[in-house]
């Protein structure tokens, strides 16, 4: 199947249309809040949220009956929230460390999940069938009104985003300062923390508890990688959730037995591989590069600057040295002789070499940092 | 109590005293989430290794899980050297990747492997009395006891080898490296014992109850004690008590084992959290009251040492003048009351000599910058405390 025919597809097939239009959604609302979660160094609080909000959609079951799945993500929501609370009362009253209460409001409350669950499963109603797939995601149980309500959601969070953008920004990177200001750092906490919780909800039924966490940090993750603004940054991560939903819907759609949520997952790590390596100014490829030119820039002047101790012994500058005195030392090879003969900086005369009056000069002034860096 | 019955309960004991050994330690060196990392990632390992063995406990399975275990710590501390991300991002980035790999290999091969991936995570331990060893014939108990017995015979041996090691790197890793204990072997044995035990334990408890066996238990603990032999010991207990208690619960409610000794140990965390003496919620928060009354109190005398003037001292004013609400006002004046340090004659307040004495070696403290030292003096002084 070409791209054609799949673009085709898509806008066609009802089902095709709805995944793809929700993961894309989904990924955009859970990069753009993850930014957030990111910066505020709260990474896996989105894991722990996730586990946490399988007892609330289980209780949520039991305590109505019904499968309806807003019903359902208002308890995962309102257990998510007790979840998170609670893992800051840890934080603030007790001397345990935020990884302790995370991981401890992780498994217990997912733990008493998976009781409820199979609790439910003896229960003699034949309605209970399919609460598993908040467990692992099901993107193919998406109908037309999860989207909307994702899109709902999507736009409620923009408006917040763009209405308190400098409140988050502050509380973001200077809360003392936003105290100061006056600014009510604990509001602004709570309505970030709540929107990331809504977004992670949101999510459960697409990919799961597991992989939410996932969702939630890599894009965020790779935008990160490309700037040092928080604007461009929330909105490439948006650009990249966005990418990673649609290709791993395309993905898991065009081949047998692939479960939607996985292959997103591995979309978005593959978005932050490529962000890793090659992103211009933080990425592992250039800082390689820029490192190997730095050292051969440094051993350039090492050798220059060793050049120059032994011309200034002499009267005249250019008088011509042996090669071979340059062996054993350091930063000399062929290559930094070589360029420093194209920079004009040194004159060959067979195994020979003087340094001309441009080198000497530029050797005297090698560390002094007023002179122009062009080396 | 049938046979099977206690089966289950010994091995789900064996499993709690041999995840809070490891668990001890990540909590104390703030790597809970490292445990929550491995227990997903090691799912790919197992798979990789049902596809060669095609049987569920394989020693082989073990040891690739144990092996996946260890990668992902190995690449959680590469990202975070490259200084990219933070190090909470690198364990949030590697093991949603490593888990999607392993249910993609599971999904893809689905027509011919019989592995699930809620087993996996969910375990169930009321089929693990039904997977017996046989030696030669013999009968001699289920698999996931030797399985189990084993991993915690090699951690207890370990940590009788070199507790004094674990204990110095983990309170004082420069120390520890400056007497010539690498930190860093120490830190990927402890690694391996944990990725160990949460592959030996997955099969039978599942891998979100290897998470909550490792940290609950040991946060509970610490808790109530800052001795680290008596923390382990009590989170020894605490595992043990969860998960015989918690298999009566699952047999009563007639649900998943792992789900209910999660519960319980819920639970009791819960009740160590409010009331544990010094260091649970209410112990907390009544002592922030005590310290709020407290340093009202040091004002009050503060001010009283101030003003020799008697319209300064009146009752009254000093309510105007401190600006405190009157059931505050009331509060500290009693409190000063009861301590003697000041008497009131005619609705005219005065210190006592203690209240003077108290009050002028409060302010050298002040002046000195060494506040801290007032809560000793409070000891000295106080009768009664706020």
């Amino acid at each position: 199947m070409d791209l054609l025919e799949y673009i085709e597809l898509v806008i066609n097939d009802y089902t095709l249309r709805t995944i793809t239009l929700g993961t894309a959604i989904l990924g955009a609302v859970t990069g753009m809040l993850g930014s957030f979660a990111v910066l505020r160094k709260q990474s896996l609080l989105g894991d722990a949220i996730s586990h946490a909000a399988l007892p609330g959609i289980a209780l949520a079951f039991l305590l109505t009956g019904a499968k309806e799945s807003n019903t359902l993500l208002l308890g995962a929501l309102i257990s998510g929230l007790i979840g998170t609370f609670w893992i800051r009362g840890i934080i603030t009253k007790t001397h345990l460390k935020s990884d302790t209460a995370l991981g401890l409001i992780l498994s217990l409350f997912f733990g008493f999940g998976i009781l409820l669950l199979t609790f439910i499963q003896k229960q003699p109603n034949a309605n209970q069938a399919g609460l598993d797939k908040y467990l692992f995601g099901q993107a193919a149980t998406l109908v037309e009104s999860d989207v909307w309500l994702m899109a709902i959601v999507t736009g409620l969070c923009l408006i917040v985003l763009l209405l308190f953008w400098k409140e988050f920004k502050i509380l973001l990177f200077d809360k003392d300062y936003a105290n100061t200001l006056g600014f009510n750092t604990k509001t602004i906490d709570i309505l970030i923390t709540s929107f990331i919780v809504l977004a992670i909800v949101l999510g459960l039924q697409t990919v799961g508890v597991v992989l939410m966490s996932a969702m939630l940090l890599a894009p965020a993750a790779a935008a990160r990688q490309w700037t040092n603004s928080l604007s461009m940054m929330v909105f490439l991560a948006a650009l990249f959730g966005a990418f990673s939903g649609v290709f791993g819907t395309a993905i898991s759609a065009t081949q047998n037995n692939l479960s939607t949520g996985p292959v997103i997952v591995i979309v978005a790590s593959v978005f932050v591989i490529f962000s890793f390596i090659f992103s211009p100014n933080r990425g592992l490829l250039f800082r390689q590069i820029r490192f190997i030119k730095n050292r051969r820039d440094l051993e350039l002047h090492k050798t220059l600057s060793f050049m120059f101790n032994i011309a200034k012994t002499h009267e005249n500058i250019s008088h011509p040295h042996t090669i071979k005195i340059l062996n054993n030392f350091q930063g000399y090879t062929k290559g930094t002789l070589k360029k420093l003969v194209d920079k004009n900086y040194v004159t060959l005369n067979g195994n020979m070499w003087s340094l001309t009056q441009e080198g000497f000069e530029t050797a005297s002034n090698l560390y002094n940092q007023q002179l122009k860096k062009d080396e | 109590m049938s046979s099977a019955q206690l089966e289950i309960q010994l091995i789900a004991s064996l499993v709690a005293i041999a995840c809070a050994i490891p668990g001890t330690f990540l909590v104390l060196r703030k790597m809970a989430m490292i445990s929550d990392a491995i227990s997903h990632s090691i799912l790919p390992g197992i798979v990789v290794g049902f596809f060669i063995t095609q049987d569920l406990n394989s020693p082989l399975l073990i040891v690739l899980a144990a092996l996946t275990g260890v990668i992902t710590v190995v690449l959680v501390e590469q990202i975070q050297k490259t200084g990219l991300v933070k190090e909470d991002t690198a364990i949030g980035l590697v093991f949603p990747a490593l888990f999607s790999i392993g249910v993609i290999m599971i999904a893809k091969n689905a027509n011919d492997v019989h592995l699930d991936v809620d087993a996996v995570l969910l375990g169930e331990l009321a089929f693990a009395p039904f997977d017996r060893l046989l030696i030669s014939g013999v009968d001699v108990g289920p698999k996931s006891l030797w399985i189990i017995g084993s991993i915690l015979v090699i951690t207890v041996a370990l940590l009788f080898a070199f507790f004094k090691e674990l204990k110095l790197s983990t309170f004082d890793a420069g120390l520890a490296a400056s007497l010539g204990f690498s930190p860093v072997i120490i830190h990927y044995g402890l690694m391996t014992v944990a990725s160990v035990t949460t592959v030996g334990a997955f099969d039978a408890v599942g891998a979100i109850l290897v998470v909550a066996l490792m940290i609950t238990p040991a946060a509970s603990a610490y808790l109530l004690t800052t001795d680290l032999k008596k923390m382990l010991f009590l989170s020894i207990f605490f595992g043990v008590f969860s998960a015989i208690s918690g298999y009566w619960v699952a047999h009563w409610l007639d649900a998943s084992i792992a789900g209910s000794i999660t519960t319980i140990l819920g639970l009791l965390f819960l009740v160590v959290y409010l009331f544990a003496p010094s260091k649970g919620l209410i112990a907390v928060m009544y002592r922030e009251k005590q310290q709020k009354i407290e340093v009202s109190l040091l004002t009050f005398l503060l001010h009283l040492k101030n003003h020799t003037e008697e319209n300064e001292r009146h009752v009254n004013h000093l309510r105007e003048h401190i600006n405190w609400q009157k059931i505050r006002a009331k509060t500290v004046v009693d409190l000063a009351l009861k301590n003697n340090m000041i008497t009131i004659d005619k609705h005219i307040v005065s210190l006592t000599e203690k209240g003077d004495d108290f009050t002028s070696q409060a302010i050298d403290y002040i002046i000195t910058n060494e506040d801290a030292q007032i809560e000793d003096m409070k000891d000295d002084f106080f009768l009664f405390r706020g």
